[in-house]
């Protein structure tokens, strides 16, 4: 995904190395919405560098915030973010575009933009108040609306699309920053069943043959399971368990965390879990 | 990942590609025809009658075109060399007329635009964030409280007079700069965001507006009340090379960095967060960009007062011909403004004419633009489902 050896030496320069995979690291945060409790209590997160990580947890476990906080959309009361080494603080908002991609839940666009006008604002951050598109710039668009599998898709207006087919054109967009390090807020969420393996079809694409480091809010722990590296379970703001997902995912943890009861089952593609019932003592 | 759709066409990048649109293309030919007839039409009527055949031979005389010193004379305010009766009617006083006309519009209309896109809200205009009743209330207290003023400012050559007449218009354009700034210092928490904007700008608007109808009251000639009136609702009454001067330079600046903003405009539009999480600085970028539509409308109060109507419907229009690109919005906002200001303007000048015969009579051009707009918005209420966001 990320460009190699950058040959456009007037241009924006792209800081991060192309050879190392790009790392986001979160350390001691603390993160709240200003009045009242935090949401985030002193947790550190590492993402693996050119792995998929997802966030997993049950409503209001402080999984979104914790992306916000690492997304820079959310300035952490306490702790640091750092991209690729550099405290997130220390960097302008271009800079940190060009390191780090955000996809939020709900995006809203004018009706009458055609997708590949939208792909290609993704491109925001490479270009200077004057600048044109370039060869490059067009290129990473492309190779983003092939990734994101929308050709057919491409002059079609935003306001005629699907809820699913909108939710891939956004992906592309944020894909067309070309960052090493690309964050996505629960993007199945609302999607049918065909659109959400297209979505995480793309994330699988992003683990198996790029170094893009990817960090993904999950609501679905099956998906999760199946498509992640490593998996950060969240409860009340807090970790209570990280690591491999055959590791994490354990009938103890569900009902610990989730108030389940469920059966856990190792396939191939993963550890698959069958939600039984609601614990009884949980309030 | 190759690329290999990138051909030579898409390679060999154009910067004015987008200019090449069917819809932009029509409206911007259309909107000229508009502004040609109307203006024709306006340089044909006045109390010194000559025939549409000598008023037109008057517009296209190529002596007057083609000379240095006119144009001198009229953008520099140079002397005027002789050129003959009509043309000196025509040019002198009727088509600066139609040229402020054309200013105002197109000022009034990018800066509309521009609102609509930092509000994300299609029912904006150029006044939302009080610059109207900013303007309206510096006008007022100069017209009250300042009425016969003269400061006559000596200069090494000459002196440099000052009077009631010629400060308002500066008043007026920064009374409605500095209403702005008050509604973003209120507005302002640490950021600030469209609906803390439009609430700032209608309590500012509310109380400004009040003070500007109290100092009414205080008016204490007809003369004083029916100024006051043409200025608050915009008038092209009397305008010439004076008010072509004035608006010109603002409006170039206004329309450059308006259209060099486009692009910002777009990212803007689909929301802060993503604008945001695509490295702009939202909150820099939407005063800045505020700050041009401010300075549009300025341009536009300093010479023809508060034109209602204008920065509302002519975005909107638009929009539904050429979509909500903010590239071609811009340029369309260029042209159809113009049209819908100097077609408004021969119904202000001329329009009491046909209607009561009397020809002296003339009303404020806001009062037509008002007639217009709000059978418009009534014809899209009912045609649109959903108005509001953009």
């Amino acid at each position: 995904m990320k460009p190699e050896a950058s040959e456009d030496k007037g241009r924006v320069e792209d800081e991060e190395s192309a050879e190392n995979p790009s790392d986001i690291v979160g350390e001691n945060l603390v993160v709240g919405y200003g009045a009242g409790e935090n949401v985030i209590e002193n947790e550190s997160m590492v993402a693996e560098p050119g792995k998929v990580t997802a966030l997993v947890g049950p409503n209001g476990s402080g999984k979104s915030t914790l992306l916000k906080a690492l997304a820079n959309h959310l300035a952490p009361d306490e702790g640091v973010v750092s991209v690729d080494g550099s405290e997130i603080n220390d960097l302008n908002k271009k800079e940190i575009a060009r390191r780090l991609s955000m996809l939020s839940q709900e995006s809203i666009s004018p009706d009458s933009i055609t997708v590949e006008e939208l792909v290609t604002h993704g491109r925001y951050p490479h270009r200077g108040f004057f600048e044109t598109m370039t060869k490059e710039d067009r290129e990473a668009v492309e190779r983003a609306i092939e990734l994101a599998g929308i050709e057919h898709l491409r002059n079609r207006e935003l306001g005629s699309l699907s809820g699913g087919q909108k939710q891939l054109a956004w992906i592309a967009m944020v894909l067309a920053q070309e960052t090493g390090v690309l964050l996505l807020d629960e993007p199945t969420i609302f999607l049918d069943l065909r659109h959400q393996l297209e979505v995480m079809r793309i994330v699988e694409t992003l683990r198996d043959e790029s170094d893009v480091t990817v960090v993904v809010v999950l609501h679905d722990i099956n998906q999760a399971a199946r498509y992640s590296d490593r998996m950060v379970v969240l409860k009340d703001g807090c970790v209570s368990a990280r690591g491999k997902p055959e590791e994490v995912l354990t009938e103890e943890l569900l009902a610990d965390v989730f108030g389940i009861e469920a059966r856990v089952e190792n396939t191939d593609r993963g550890p698959r879990i069958e939600p039984l019932r609601p614990t009884e003592d949980d309030g | 990942m190759s690329a290999d759709h990138t051909n030579e066409e898409t390679t060999a990048d154009n910067r004015f590609n987008w200019l090449f649109d069917a819809s932009l293309i029509i409206l911007a030919a259309t909107s000229t025809a508009v502004v040609v007839v109307a203006g024709l039409v306006q340089v044909s009527f006045g109390s010194y009658s000559m025939t549409f055949l000598e008023a037109w031979r008057a517009v296209f005389n190529l002596d007057v075109i083609l000379d240095a010193r006119v144009w001198n004379a009229f953008l520099f305010g140079g002397e005027l060399p002789d050129i003959g009766e009509r043309s000196l009617i025509v040019w002198n006083i009727r088509l600066p007329r139609v040229f402020v006309a054309v200013l105002v519009g197109a000022n009034l209309a990018v800066s509309g635009a521009i609102f609509q896109a930092v509000t994300r809200n299609e029912l904006a205009s150029p006044f939302i964030l009080g610059v109207s009743s900013g303007a309206g209330l510096a006008i007022l207290l100069t017209l009250v409280v300042l009425p016969g003023l003269t400061i006559v400012i000596p200069l090494i050559v000459g002196q440099f007079v000052l009077s009631t007449s010629n400060l308002l218009p500066l008043f007026a354009s920064l009374g409605g700069i500095a209403a702005f700034l008050v509604v973003y210092v209120i507005a302002w928490r640490g950021g600030t965001s469209p609906v803390r904007l439009v609430l700032a700008g209608v309590i500012v608007g509310t109380v400004f507006s009040s003070l500007q109808t109290a100092l009414f009251f205080f008016a204490d000639d007809i003369g004083v009340v029916q100024n006051a009136v043409a200025w608050t609702t915009g008038s092209l009454r009397g305008t010439d090379w004076e008010q072509v001067r004035i608006a010109l330079p603002w409006t170039v600046a206004a329309v450059g960095l308006a259209v060099a903003g486009s692009r910002q405009l777009n990212v803007l539009l689909l929301g802060e967060r993503t604008a945001s999480s695509l490295g702009m600085s939202v909150e820099r970028v939407r005063f800045a960009l505020s700050g041009v539509a401010v300075l549009a409308a300025a341009a536009s109060i300093a010479v023809a007062g508060i034109v209602g109507f204008v920065g509302l419907i002519v975005p909107h229009m638009v929009r539904n011909i050429v979509g909500s690109d903010y590239k071609k919005l811009i340029v369309g906002c260029l042209f159809a403004g113009p049209a819908l200001m100097v077609a408004a303007d021969v119904g202000a000048r001329l329009g009491m004419g046909v209607l009561t015969g009397s020809e002296a009579q003339q009303i404020p051009v806001g009062i037509v633009t008002g007639l217009i707009g709000g059978p418009y918005f009534l014809y899209l209420m009912r045609r649109q489902q959903n108005m509001g966001e953009i």
